[in-house]
């Protein structure tokens, strides 16, 4: 501060400091605008960031949940996880499958409880007190807990049942609980287990086996699928039984072929003199039921029929080799394939239930030199490729290989529903269809509404806490509101007051500053003299609001402290805002000090010779 | 009867160098509800060391003339205003600085050549009295004075510290002609500095100015009503010649030398 400053400084000082009672009556008049304002901007940062910290603290608030059961792709879960704002993404099965019998160690019935599938990262174990369950571990709700009257540590028994056959059945299984999850996790009593648990319960529940956990039950085979049947008859048929061929069949169209196009149909040529029918149902695949109610309906015709699928060509390895062969599916037996002067294929006729090395046979054309018993063959799943394989059983009688129709009946059903080879059991399997739902969790509660939305325009009904995070918008904005409303009038009284009160000190004041003038004050230092004081106000004001403010926001929080989490308070002020406050207020008080400045050097020095 | 000038000299260094104050044919004409007062400033010198007093009845101008010269009202013309004329530092145009309305200019000047005693003192009420007579020195720079040994001189230690409502009339005169003076301005201005207090004690004020000034090297122009008070101390006395051109109308002319009635 240039010297002449500092001086004028001083005399602006020493004059409050003189009139003291007036200062501190102009103080007190401005802590009492400041210290309300404080504590109301205290008190609604200090409700909404608790309101908040709940909401943030609690994982339910980010949970979404589908509200429909539906069969979901691996597409969509894949994308979906790999959004920025889900932090957690679990796919979940049936409900119906993920019901779980917990034994009571105290000896009371069997409890059938919810299994949910859980995994690393899961928000609603982790920040309820709980760990991630590993292989042979799970978590258990608290009312689960009590219920049985376990703590962590213990083992559980726990049993996937089943009915089969009008027989119950039961898989079990031990289980370590490894936490017990706090009551705000839920109050359903449920089993969290890793996924895999949940989905070997699920395949047992379908009657599937679950060889590594020692559960006996069938095999997931595939069923058959077709495209079509051609028909063989010896005599021809009427236009009215043609058509009587497709009634109630879930066949469609019917096409009458000549030897010629039969022949490039199956690369088989027919004895002469027979009708041949192409019976089909457009594009749509067909299930073994319609070549039964085919075969009832022509019961005694002599038919010979030869269903057929869309597949015509095999790719085959074999050593380095690779080759794409064209292929047709053919089971007959030896009294069929005479009727048609053929040759019966090793394997004889149709049999959809057999399965294994039958099914794996191949015919192959003359002069395809292969490496016997070593050929595999190679069918795309999508991005997965199912490879089996094939033994040659002998010579083609065409120029295009043969295998059992089963296979490709097996092979068409594996363009709609993912299914593997299974080595050991040397069966196709079919793969477990598609998740049923999901348990997501967003990063925060801010990302739920917005993902909410975009869901709901994928058509997926979707349940989450939005009413309670969009509440507390609501009454943010609506406090936000209040509290400037509030504010605005505040600061007008406020700088009404300083105004006044600042201009009338200079009116007052006309003889000193007339000598301050006269003694040759510049008009710029007779400016600073009022804009001192009223800025030392203002900070005399802010020093004893913040002390009220202070000392009543502890005296809030104390009383409401009972029903406070730790470290939370239902009115406080981040430093910042402080801050913000004070060089506000300081503004504010440098304006008002405007006019009594202008005022000021308005002062003649001439008045201060003529005061008497 | 009419009394020359009184004999120059008696100051001690009147007649060294040129002059402090030199104003020539400068006039103020104020007219207020119908009545207008002329007043004519012919010719006015101030001289270094010289303890010049303006002499006359209310009304005849003697403070609207203080006002002009302590540059707080400006004269309706003026031939020349000159500051310091003829001494070693140039000459400040007072004149100039009215017509360029320099108020920064002014307000230097005031800090650093004038010094003022008011009526009442005119002391800031807010400052001790020891705040009050280091006023001017601080705005002054390079000026500093013990304060204590001045206000000795005048008999003020003992109120040093004392607000200025705690003094006696007298008391804030002395302070106030020690805060004129305590920066050693060239020029103190005194407007009927003794017009509170009792003749005899404005006779040892008056005294002990006179000789504070003169210790402290500065000329003085004082305003007083009172002949008597001023005829002892001034070197030079200046009074004013009335007339009314009309019945709204008064004309005062500032004249060397005093006239009795």
């Amino acid at each position: 501060m240039k010297p002449r400053r500092r001086l004028v400084f001083g005399l602006a000082m020493a004059d409050l400091a003189h009139e003291w009672v007036l200062t501190l009556c102009m103080v007190l008049a401005l802590a009492a605008i400041i210290a309300p304002l404080m504590l109301l901007m205290g008190l609604k940062h200090g409700t909404i960031s608790t309101l908040r910290d709940r909401l943030v603290q609690d994982p339910v608030f980010r949970e979404i949940k589908p509200a429909q059961t539906r069969e979901y792709p691996d597409d969509w879960y894949r994308t979906l996880a790999a959004r920025p704002d889900v932090s957690f993404l679990m796919p979940t099965v049936l409900p119906a499958s993920s019901i779980l019998s917990v034994e009571d160690p105290g000896g009371g019935p069997a409890r059938l409880w919810d299994l949910v599938p859980t995994g690393e990262g899961d928000p609603l174990l982790l920040e309820n007190g709980s760990v991630i369950p590993g292989p042979g571990e799970c978590v258990l709700t608290r009312t689960a807990a009590e219920e049985l009257g376990v703590t962590a540590g213990e083992l559980l028994t726990v049993k996937a049942t089943r009915t089969r056959g009008h027989k119950r059945e039961a898989g079990g299984a031990r289980l370590r609980v490894v936490a017990v999850l706090e009551p705000r996790a839920g109050t359903v009593p449920r089993v969290y287990a890793p996924l895999d648990f949940v989905l070997d319960v699920e395949s047992y529940k379908e009657g599937l086996a679950v060889p590594q956990r020692g559960w006996p039950g069938s095999l997931a085979r595939p069923w058959l699928s077709l495209d079509g049947i051609l028909v063989v008859l010896t005599d021809s048929l009427d236009p009215v039984e043609e058509s009587g061929m497709i009634v109630n069949t879930g066949l469609s169209r019917i096409e009458k072929l000549n030897v010629g196009s039969f022949r490039d149909r199956t690369g088989l040529v027919p004895p002469a003199g027979r009708s041949i029918y192409d019976l089909s149902a457009r594009q749509r695949a067909l299930t073994f039921a319609s070549l039964r109610a085919l075969k009832e309906k022509l019961r005694g015709r002599g038919a010979v029929l030869m269903p057929y699928t869309n597949i015509s060509h095999l790719k085959l390895t074999a050593g380095n080799g690779y080759t794409e062969i064209p292929v047709f599916g053919l089971s007959l037996s030896r009294s069929k394939a005479a009727a048609l002067g053929l040759t019966a294929p090793p394997w004889g006729g149709l049999d959809p239930e057999s399965g294994g090395e039958r099914w794996r046979s191949i015919l192959l054309p003359l002069g395809t030199t292969w490496d016997q018993g070593d050929i595999r063959a190679t069918v795309s799943q999508g991005e997965k490729a199912l490879s089996f394989p094939l033994h040659p059983a002998g010579v083609s009688p065409g120029d295009r290989a043969i295998v059992p129709v089963e296979l490709l009946g097996a092979l068409r059903t594996a363009q709609q529903r993912e299914m593997r080879y299974d080595d050991g059991e040397g069966e196709f399997l079919l793969e477990r269809t598609g998740f049923r739902g999901f348990r997501l969790f967003t990063n925060n509660i801010d990302q739920v509404p917005e993902l909410v939305r975009e869901m709901r325009a994928q058509d997926i009904e979707v349940i989450a806490e939005i009413e309670a995070i969009e509440r507390i918008r609501v009454l943010d904005r609506g406090l936000t509101r209040i509290f400037w409303l509030v504010a605005v009038v505040g600061i007008l009284g406020g700088i009404a007051a300083l105004v006044a009160s600042l201009y009338a000190a200079v009116e007052r004041k006309k003889q000193p500053l007339g000598v301050m003038r006269l003694l040759g004050f510049s008009r710029r230092d007779m400016f600073r003299f009022p804009v001192y004081q009223g800025l030392l106000i203002a900070l005399l004001s802010l020093g004893a609001a913040s002390g009220g403010y202070l000392l009543l926001a502890s005296v809030i929080n104390q009383v409401f402290a009972a029903d406070l989490a730790m470290g939370q308070r239902i009115c406080q002020l981040p430093p910042a805002y402080l801050g913000v406050a004070s060089l506000g207020t300081l503004a504010l008080a440098w304006i008002s000090t405007l006019f009594a400045a202008w005022k000021s050097t308005r002062v003649d020095p001439a008045e201060a010779l003529r005061y008497e | 009867m009419k009394r020359g000038p009184r004999a120059e000299g008696r100051g001690k260094s009147t007649e060294q160098g040129g002059k402090l104050i030199s104003i020539r044919d400068l006039t103020r004409i104020r007219e207020q509800g119908g009545v207008s007062f002329e007043l004519n400033v012919p010719a006015f010198e101030l001289r270094p060391g010289e303890f010049v007093a303006l002499v006359g009845t209310s009304g005849c101008g003697k403070s609207t003339m203080l006002d002009i010269l302590a540059l707080v009202l400006q004269p309706t013309s003026v031939g020349s205003f000159l500051l310091k004329e003829g001494e070693n530092a140039p000459s400040i145009d007072i004149k100039a600085i009215w017509r360029a309305g320099d108020e920064e200019a002014l307000a230097r000047v005031r800090r650093e050549q004038l010094g003022y005693v008011l009526q009442s003192g005119g002391l800031l009420p807010f400052l001790s009295v020891r705040r009050n007579i280091g006023l001017s020195q601080r705005l002054k720079q390079g000026a500093e004075q013990d304060v204590a040994a001045l206000a000795a001189g005048m008999g003020l230690e003992s109120l040093l510290d004392k607000k200025p409502r705690y003094l006696s009339g007298g008391q804030r005169q002395r302070v106030a002609i020690l805060r004129a003076i305590a920066h050693r301005p060239a020029i103190v201005l005194a407007d009927e500095p003794t017009a509170a207090v009792d003749s005899t004690r404005a006779h040892a004020i008056v005294k002990d100015f006179r000789d504070m000034a003169r210790a402290e090297g500065s000329a003085v122009v004082m305003v007083s009503h009172d002949l008597g008070l001023v005829d002892a101390f001034a070197d030079r006395i200046y009074s004013y010649r009335l007339e009314a051109p009309s019945a709204s109308a008064t004309r005062a002319t500032c004249v060397p030398g005093y006239e009795t009635a």
